[in-house]
């Protein structure tokens, strides 16, 4: 599955962005403070549909806030955004079409966990007002999928970290989005888990979908998407294809320390240069 | 060290007193506001007890003085029994768990651990007040020996009830159960209090002590009561029920001290399952989405929103404690009332108010999983979808529940005529509640904290709390004046024939109050999904 998910996204590469299509997220001015802090600071983002698109920054680069905002979880100050063409914050027609349309798997936020993962999703497709039927037979097919199956009846209390990210991701997966919204989802997640999110999601993508999802771990954006976009304080200071944000730097690491400014702190090495574990040549007075 | 291996017992003895004393001294040196609480407990504790001991003198030579003291020490020794289930004490020196890394032999350990769990503010209550019961008893020689020894027995065997039932049950205690068990204590204390409120005005009235004299004979031979029913038998001559009273005791607290130690050696040698446990245990109780309740309930949202509800009714301990809470002193005020003659019909509208406050903030009780919901609601008619299911969940329990608290209380008054008009407020009261539950939860929504079993509201949302609640309260009797108008009319009016009439006025004034409720509070929850997010998840 995986490899197939990769000669997608390879052929996507060469189209230019959200050329022709609907933007699968258009975001203007967007404007957000809590007191005195500037969460969002005027961004302006166009996320081309059908791709896997990385949202990078450091910690308290407003990536939540914006993510909240863009699924309609947090009211914005100003600005306007739009996801398949749908106004987020306009009238209950458009935000219904936009909340039909997207998946959500926030970070921080609780899920009603003293139901079975299996009563979730049962509960959650039946919200959606999917038949009772069709969420019976996607949710055993998700549950499989994502290895859920052995612990389908226990309590979504009793869940481990890796385990709870994954029904949240079935539950943000059951009515079928167009565009799925995801908040650190690797964030505390075991390797192989990982994997199976990994797999699930480029499957996802393969056939046509867009993920954004948001992590501040470079390697993992570079290996999965084909889309970013870098913030900071509050700011984008890039977006587009991979290789145009990564430029001519050795690895999206580079390029990003380089973008928010951070490749002066090597320096602040210099010192600590009595640290080596009483090694070196300075142990140390005693 | 000196310590040598011949005699280690009475150095880990005096460690484990030395680490409880060390642990006391530094509740007292905690920053300002604990340090204050802590000195107005033990100020509080010490008033209690010295007004605790004084009426035991007073009491003394008087008839009744044995079945208070024996009942009291009883009432103190059930509350060291379930203490450590409900209250988590803090006190590390006592749990084992953080012992196994130690090598320590299971006797001197259990030694150990006994004397240091003496020290502390609640066993020198427990010997203050069990004394203070003895004062009330002996009389003569006799009962003044069988006192001396029977005061310290009876407070040791209540403090290693407390430590053999915690160490049974640390397992569970430290598992998500047992702090779910544990946040049931506000429940217990809540219940609780009206228990006593009820029982002492039944004491209160003269002769009331009496009806308790054959709970005392029998609570009298149980131990550690036993040990203080041996010091009212010693004085009255009966040396040979003051002795094995006596006996019973000691041998009772050898059998905890054994079990105590049994529970402990398995706990310091055998792995921890209980994660397992809780596993299994899950899977026993749970079900898929096609269980009884799925098949009854309507299909769609309705019906998925009315089985969380219920299934959140069991399974949350927060929402748990809160509906035991309604439904038990719903049902205690107007039985309790009717059952000591002072009752009325329209005390179980007491059941409906209690009852109806349950639909209350009905966002705070998701807690931040309240984002689940907001996904799926965008219009107004998905906001009273989502309302009107909450609503028919709360309602599909507490309509049966009001008639069956009416009926009994009209019942017990025996007094059927007023079954109808007081079954017609109680519907009436339940529906203006329902309502402005719907209108407050939309209007006013605050974080129910999680992880404590007492405190219902966040810091710095009281105020919130309280405007809905009350503001929600006050409302809903404003509501269901019309209702209440007319029965005082019909009443002074002398026009009782028609009082039949409350039987429909009032299930259809208060259907039409949540309707009310629920069409005015959909729009609002369906405009401020974000700040009834931002609001519920401070917890």
């Amino acid at each position: 599955m995986p490899d197939q998910a990769f000669d997608g996204t390879s052929d996507r590469e060469g189209t230019a962005p959200g050329e022709g299509a609907v933007p699968a997220v258009r975001v203007e001015g967007l404007w957000k403070r809590f007191g005195q802090q500037i969460a969002v600071n005027g961004i302006d983002l166009v996320l081309p549909a059908g791709r896997f698109i990385g949202l990078v920054g450091p910690n308290g680069a407003g990536k939540t806030t914006t993510l909240s905002m863009i699924t309609g979880l947090l009211r914005p100050d100003h600005g306007r955004i739009l996801v398949a063409g749908h106004d987020v914050w306009a009238d209950p027609e458009s935000v219904a079409q936009v909340k039909a349309r997207i998946g959500i798997l926030p970070e921080g936020l609780r899920l009603f966990e003293r139901l079975s993962g299996r009563e979730l999703l049962a509960y959650t497709g039946r919200l959606r007002g999917l038949p009772g039927a069709e969420v019976d037979k996607r949710a055993a097919q998700l549950l499989d999928v994502l290895d859920l199956t052995g612990s389908q009846n226990k309590l979504v209390v009793d869940y481990s970290t890796g385990m709870r990210k994954k029904i949240g991701l079935a539950a943000a997966l059951l009515h079928n989005p167009e565009v799925l919204f995801l908040d650190e989802p690797f964030e505390g997640v075991d390797p192989v888990s990982a994997q199976t999110i990994r797999g699930v999601l480029e499957r996802y993508t393969s056939s046509g979908a867009t993920v954004v999802f948001s992590s501040h771990v470079m390697e993992l954006v570079e290996s999965l998407c084909d889309w970013v976009a870098v913030m900071a304080a509050g700011q984008i200071r890039a977006q587009g294809p991979l290789a145009e944000v990564r430029g001519s730097a050795p690895s999206l690491q580079a390029a990003f320390l380089e973008l928010v400014g951070a490749n002066g702190r090597e320096a602040a090495g210099d010192s600590l240069d009595w640290l080596g574990g009483g090694a070196g040549p300075g142990g140390g007075p005693r | 060290m000196s310590a040598d291996t011949t005699a280690p017992a009475p150095s880990l003895t005096s460690v484990f007193v030395r680490l409880k004393l060390s642990l006391l001294r530094n509740g007292l040196r905690q920053s300002g506001g604990r340090t204050a609480a802590y000195v107005s407990s033990i100020v509080f504790g010490a008033l209690f007890a010295a007004g605790t001991v004084l009426a035991f003198v007073l009491l003394r030579g008087h008839a009744p003085a044995a079945t208070v003291a024996v009942l009291v020490t009883g009432a103190l020794a059930l509350s060291w029994a379930v203490m450590p289930l409900f209250v988590p004490t803090g006190d590390e020196t006592l749990d084992p768990s953080r012992l196994v890394m130690l090598p320590l032999r299971p006797r001197p350990l259990v030694r150990a651990l006994l004397v240091a769990s003496l020290v502390g503010v609640g066993p020198v209550l427990t010997f203050v007040l069990t004394l203070g019961a003895a004062l009330s008893l002996a009389h003569g020689a006799a009962g003044t020996v069988v006192a001396v020894l029977g005061v310290p027995l009876a407070t040791v065997t209540c403090v290693a009830l407390s430590r053999s039932v915690a160490a049974a049950n640390i397992r569970l205690l430290t598992s998500r159960k047992g702090r779910d068990l544990a946040l049931l204590s506000g429940l217990v204390i809540a219940i609780g209090m009206q228990l006593v409120n009820f029982g002492a005005q039944r004491l209160g009235r003269a002769g009331g002590l009496d009806s308790l004299e054959p709970a005392a004979s029998v609570v009298g031979w149980l131990p550690p009561a036993a040990a203080i029913g041996a010091v009212d038998s010693a004085s009255r001559g009966d040396h040979a029920v003051a002795a094995a009273r006596l006996l019973l005791t000691a041998a009772a607290l050898a059998a905890l001290v054994h079990w105590w130690r049994r529970s402990l050696v398995r706990l310091m040698v055998e792995p921890d399952g209980s994660t397992i446990g809780a596993a299994s245990d899950a899977k026993a109780d749970g079900r898929s989405g096609t269980g009884l309740l799925a098949r009854i309930l309507p299909g769609g949202r309705t019906g998925a929103v009315m089985e969380r509800s219920l299934r959140y009714v069991w399974r949350d301990p927060k929402t748990k404690a809160a509906w035991v809470t309604s439904l038990a002193i719903g049902l205690i005020v107007p039985l309790f009332n009717a059952f000591q003659g002072g009752g009325s019909i329209y005390f179980a509208c007491f059941a409906s108010g209690m009852l109806g406050m349950l639909m209350y903030n009905q966002f705070g009780q998701d807690t931040s999983a309240f984002w689940m919901v907001a996904q799926t609601i965008a219009t107004p008619a998905d906001a009273y979808a989502e309302l009107r299911a909450r609503a028919l969940a709360l309602l599909s329990v507490t309509v049966p529940y009001t008639v069956f608290v009416t009926v009994v209380t009209a019942a017990v008054l025996g007094d059927w005529t007023k079954l109808p008009e007081g079954l017609g407020l109680a519907f009436g009261l339940l529906g203006a509640m329902v309502g402005t539950g719907a209108v407050t939860s939309a209007r006013f929504p605050y974080s129910v904290p999680q992880d404590s079993g007492y405190k219902n509201v966040v810091p710095g949302q009281a105020g919130l709390a309280w405007i809905s609640i009350f503001g929600g309260m006050i409302t809903a009797a404003v509501l269901s004046s019309p209702l209440i108008a007319a029965t005082i009319y019909l009443h002074v009016s002398d026009q009782r024939s028609l009082l039949w009439l409350l039987l429909p006025a009032g299930p259809l004034h208060g259907a039409l109050l949540v309707l009310a409720g629920l069409k005015l509070a959909a729009p609002r929850t369906a405009r401020r999904l974000p700040e009834i997010l931002a609001s519920v998840s401070k917890g």
